[in-house]
């Protein structure tokens, strides 16, 4: 991904408030991370897990953070117990960064992910988590602001999809 | 040492504190023991440390206790690695371990009923301050010293299995209705909004 998509992909995250981020480090993403570090605006917390990712972010915004959970997409199925159980059951408000591998506009798709990516969508909704594809940098802003402002008003996860020209 | 013992003493002398506590009879017991709005009751195994943790993170000021059990930790030993790197000072943690999955009703043993030493896995793992524990005076030491003083404390307390829960009248109050509890506890006690959506 372009360091001026990452960019702005922080700027946005920034602008609509999240301020708490537990990660597991992915490759179509990962450009943000250093972004996110060197900015003082962001906790951000380095787990081992995504299952764990899931759930520190459930308590840090319990405790008042404005939280993103980013990680791969196979990450969403190792913390489906996590966002079932303290996100969507307990009804706790979230933004999941999910770099959608494996999906059809993934750029880097192999063997490796397809599997995975083509049934992102019937977990997600099998779950109940509403959802955005998001495939370029059009509108990026918006539509963050948008996903963050439909999980508070849930106050349940929401995942941000990326793939198309973030995973370049 | 039984768990009941261990609330029932320390129960009264929480303040502020803010606790978590993961399912099966610890959640009844302490529901049983305290009655407070700062209680935070997940009612779901492999979560209560994770949710601790944020918690401590979120809200740096504030001591919190997470009481989780032998199985709920062994759903979640990955949480080990990033509690010790992460190291919050102000939370404890005290793992109540009966080496069994007393709520299956035919106590099926853990793995610390084996080989495993959950006290010795976390100090593998990097956590300091981590000790098992096998009687009634050693927990008020710990438990007490968690409520006085700061630095990250992990406490296997290893106990007797007691079926105390079962006969205590479980709360109705569901899981929605505890966290709308907790949540506008910290906002008053916080003095700031938590959840953002308006109507």
């Amino acid at each position: 991904m372009e360091t001026e998509l990452a960019q702005k992909i922080v700027g946005s995250l920034k602008a609509a408030g999240i301020n708490f981020i537990t990660f597991v480090p992915e490759t179509r993403l990962s450009e943000i991370l250093p972004i996110i570090q060197k900015d003082g605006f962001f906790q951000l917390v380095p787990v081992a897990s995504e299952a764990e990712a899931v759930s520190i972010a459930a308590g840090a915004s319990l405790g008042g953070k404005q939280c993103g959970v980013y990680m791969e997409g196979t990450g969403v199925w190792v913390s489906s117990y996590n966002i079932l159980t303290v996100g969507v059951r307990y009804g706790v408000p979230m933004l999941l960064l999910v770099g959608y591998v494996g999906s059809m506009a993934d750029k880097r798709n192999t063997f490796l992910y397809a599997e995975y990516g083509v049934k992102m969508i019937a977990q997600l909704e099998s779950m109940g988590v509403e959802y955005q594809i998001l495939r370029d940098g059009d509108g990026l802003e918006g539509k963050i602001a948008d996903a963050v402002r439909m999980m508070h008003a849930l106050k349940k996860p929401v995942a941000l999809l990326f793939t198309g020209e973030f995973t370049i | 040492m039984i768990r009941y013992d261990c609330f029932e003493w320390l129960a009264p002398q929480m303040k502020d504190e803010l606790v978590v506590t993961s399912l099966s009879g610890q959640r009844v017991e302490w529901g049983h023991f305290s009655k407070r709005d700062a209680d935070l009751t997940l009612g779901s195994m492999g979560n209560a440390l994770a949710v601790g943790m944020g918690l401590a993170l979120a809200l740096p000021h504030r001591k919190v206790f997470v009481f989780e059990s032998d199985g709920s930790l062994l759903l979640s030993l990955f949480n080990l690695p990033t509690l010790a790197n992460l190291n919050p000072p102000n939370l404890a943690v005290f793992v109540f371990d009966n080496q069994k999955y007393s709520g299956t009703r035919i106590s099926w043993p853990t793995a610390t009923a084996g080989k495993t030493d959950l006290a010795a896995v976390a100090k593998g793992a990097g956590v300091e301050h981590s000790v098992l524990i096998r009687d009634f005076e050693e927990f008020q030491r710990e438990a007490g010293g968690a409520l006085k003083e700061s630095g990250l404390r992990f406490v296997v307390c290893k106990i007797e299995e007691s079926l105390a829960h079962r006969n205590i009248v479980r709360s109705n109050f569901d899981l929605l209705e505890t966290k709308y509890k907790f949540v506008r506890y910290l906002e008053r006690s916080e003095g700031k909004p938590i959840f953002q959506g308006r109507g």
